[in-house]
């Protein structure tokens, strides 16, 4: 079963990404972190063979999207995590950065929408959990 | 033959005093005035031919002091010099006294066969045949002189062979060998090979006649002569042969071809150079014109001939022209300054012309002019006296520093740029390349020179540069070289021509867009990442209220909308604090 994580520093932006995701059918637990170290944290103590999906913000005080990736990747369960990338940047400058983690699957301007969560659902890497019984 | 010898004066050398007695009367009795002088040795023999001469001497060979016969013949006949000698010996002496007459005695005579008529007919006949000898000696010798001290070398040669017989002192100094050398040569010896056939057939063709042939002799230095051989045939020690005059015309020859050479290069000068001559009398009137006229005036010479020649001088140099040809009355050479002639119908020229007053010398009688066209360089001078001129100008006009650089002599010269952009003053203001580099900032020099190395060792000629350069307050102004850099023909740098433009304006333009740009970078950021963060906020919240009408906690959304709004309203106000008026900007223009 997958579980989804949203990480952002900001309250409001984790209330609106949960209410959207819910109400796009996406009815997995859904967990909710306002840092990075809390979310990195709550990975560890998981199973590893658990799969997650993550929509990651990157501007955030303490540990930024960035760092959080790099400590993530170490974890070496790249095969069962997948990050989407959510940021109000639109600095192409960031989307490089991106491409360069094997763990991120996608790219989202925020805010997020209900079109955004469709394009999700459809992403290879993730597809195989939102197929209708 | 007695009436002949008037006075004989003889002496008798005898010891024996029988002997002497006995020839003194035979003697009397055959001549009447003969005086006798006796010797009883030959010492005193000595003393007496010394002091004084004899006609004839008569020796007795077995003197008590003589000692060796032969050393004693031999010393008085020596001693009798032109006088004959005559030797009186006994028998037992007789094969010697035959030998004697190999030793230069005149006769000898046996005591015991001794009469007045032998005696005297062998005196007589001596000093006769003494005398003949004597002359004909004389005459050899004389012969001889004149072969030997003739200032022209001559050779003896033999007739068949051609081997030398005989070479003078004369052709000794000549040829360089001595007379041993010359005696084992024959005269094929000196012949060089290249003449060697023609001279042998001409040789043969005359071969017992006179003959004069003119040929070359290579000497024993191996240096070749010039010679004029006259050769006669005459007998030489019974021997045919012929005798050789030699005449060593080497430097005549020498002289007539430096004559000829000095000929041709007057012939080549004057007819075939590119310069024309004329020889004209102070009218203008021609008598001669070189074949040049034809290049420098179009004019054939025989046409120019029938003309004056002032008529072709432009009406505004002609003045000038006759006042030079009129200074000749007083001084010999004027060289008139650039002046034009017609050339053709419609062409003029411009020619440069020596004149040299001749009247005097009879070959020439008259003014020789030396005239050579210079239109070219008339032409080129003008143009760049043209382009000096507006290098001059533009030097002065320009507000750039103009430098000028003399790569050889290391020679620097500015326009007033210098002063005007820089502020040095005349006086300060180093003439040498160093004053220069040190002016430059010391963190461009490198750049500087390295860029001006480049253009020094390669193919281009131009250098464009910018760099800080200093000014007399200390201050560094930014300037854009443009330097021009002049090679001769071998690519050696001369001289490198620049001129420096203050972009210090510029630069401080190019400072400012710059600061400008990395602002706008800073707002784009900031636009990207802060306002952009409660925008999103709002956006998403709307998303949810529009698309889900159904959703809980509707007013708790709403709040959110507001305080989002509200946080991005204090963002914006941030940021236009931040931001310039534009209204500020143009009060400070």
């Amino acid at each position: 079963m997958l579980k989804i994580l949203i990480i952002d520093d900001d309250e409001i932006v984790l209330l609106v990404e949960r209410k959207i995701l819910q109400r796009c059918g996406f009815d997995q637990e859904i967990f909710t972190f306002k840092s990075s170290e809390a979310a990195l944290k709550f990975l560890k103590e998981e199973g590893e063979d658990q799969k997650f999906l993550i929509m990651l913000d990157i501007n955030m005080p303490l540990m930024n999207g960035w760092q959080f990736l790099n400590k993530m990747e170490e974890l070496g369960r790249n095969d069962n995590i997948f990050v989407i990338m959510v940021t109000s940047s639109i600095d192409r400058y960031d989307k490089e950065i991106a491409a360069n983690y094997k763990s991120v699957i996608g790219f989202i301007e925020k805010p997020i929408t209900t079109e955004n969560c469709l394009q999700i659902k459809g992403l290879t890497q993730v597809a195989e959990f939102f197929k209708v019984l | 033959m007695k009436e002949n010898y008037p006075s004989l004066h003889i002496l008798v050398i005898e010891d024996h005093l029988g002997d002497y007695v006995l020839i003194e009367d035979y003697l009397k009795e055959e001549h009447g005035q003969i005086e006798l002088t006796r010797a009883i040795s030959f010492r005193e023999a000595r003393e007496f031919l010394r002091s004084q001469k004899y006609d004839a001497v008569m020796l007795d060979l077995s003197l008590p002091d003589s000692g060796d016969m032969e050393v004693l013949v031999k010393e008085v006949v020596n001693l009798a010099g032109s006088s004959p000698v005559i030797v009186l010996t006994g028998n037992s002496n007789k094969d010697y006294g035959v030998r004697t007459l190999s030793m230069g005695i005149s006769d000898y005579l046996l005591k015991d066969e001794l009469n007045p008529l032998q005696l005297s007919k062998s005196i007589f006949y001596s000093i006769e045949r003494k005398k003949i000898e004597t002359q004909l000696s004389e005459s050899e010798k004389k012969y001889k002189n004149l072969f030997d001290k003739s200032p022209l070398p001559k050779f003896v040669l033999e007739m068949h062979s051609l081997d030398f017989l005989n070479v003078n002192r004369a052709a000794i100094e000549l040829y360089g060998y001595s007379l041993e050398e010359f005696l084992n040569m024959n005269v094929r010896d000196l012949w060089v090979p290249e003449e060697y056939e023609e001279v042998e057939n001409e040789w043969r063709s005359k071969y017992k006649d006179w003959f004069q042939v003119a040929l070359r002799h290579r000497k024993k230095n191996g240096d070749i002569i010039s010679v004029e051989v006259t050769s006669n045939p005459i007998e030489f020690d019974g021997k045919q042969a012929r005798v050789s005059l030699i005449h060593d015309v080497t430097a005549q020859l020498q002289a007539e071809r430096a004559l000829q050479h000095s000929e041709q290069r007057f012939k080549a000068l004057v007819q075939d150079g590119s310069e024309l001559v004329m020889i004209m009398d102070f009218k203008g009137n021609l008598s001669y014109a070189s074949p040049a006229s034809q290049a420098v005036l179009g004019v054939e010479m025989d046409e120019l001939l029938r003309n004056n020649f002032f008529y072709l001088i432009h009406e505004e140099d002609i003045n000038k022209v006759k006042d030079c040809i009129a200074g000749l009355k007083r001084q010999k050479r004027i060289q008139i300054p650039s002046y034009r002639v017609k050339r053709g119908k419609n062409e003029w020229r411009w020619i440069e012309t020596i004149v040299t007053n001749l009247c005097s010398d009879p070959a020439v009688n008259g003014i020789v002019a030396n005239s050579r066209d210079i239109t070219e360089f008339v032409d080129q001078e003008r143009e760049l006296m043209e382009s000096l001129k507006r290098y001059d100008i533009v030097a002065q006009a320009t507000s750039d520093t103009i430098t000028d650089y003399d790569v050889i002599n290391d020679r620097m010269e500015y326009n007033e740029g210098i002063q005007n952009m820089f502020g040095y003053n005349p006086s300060e203001i180093g003439r040498d390349g160093c004053w220069w580099d040190d002016k430059v900032h010391p963190d461009d020099k490198e750049r500087v020179k390295r860029k001006t190395r480049e253009v020094f060792h390669n193919k281009t000629n131009q250098l464009q540069i910018e760099y800080r350069f200093k000014c007399a307050d200390g201050t560094y102004k930014y300037v854009l070289d443009r330097s021009y850099l002049i090679k001769d023909e071998e690519g050696n740098a001369v001289r490198m021509i620049g001129s420096m433009q203050d972009i210090t304006k510029l630069q401080n333009y190019i400072q400012t867009i710059e600061n400008h740009n990395a602002r706008l970078k800073e707002i784009s950021w900031t636009q990207s990442h802060v306002v952009r963060a409660p925008l999103a906020r709002i956006m998403g919240l709307i998303d949810l209220l529009q698309n889900h009408e159904d959703i809980e906690d509707r007013c708790h959304l709403m709040d959110n909308i507001y305080s989002s709004a509200r946080e991005l309203d204090a963002i914006i106000r941030k940021i236009s604090s931040k931001a310039e008026h534009p209204a500020e900007k143009i009060n400070r223009c």
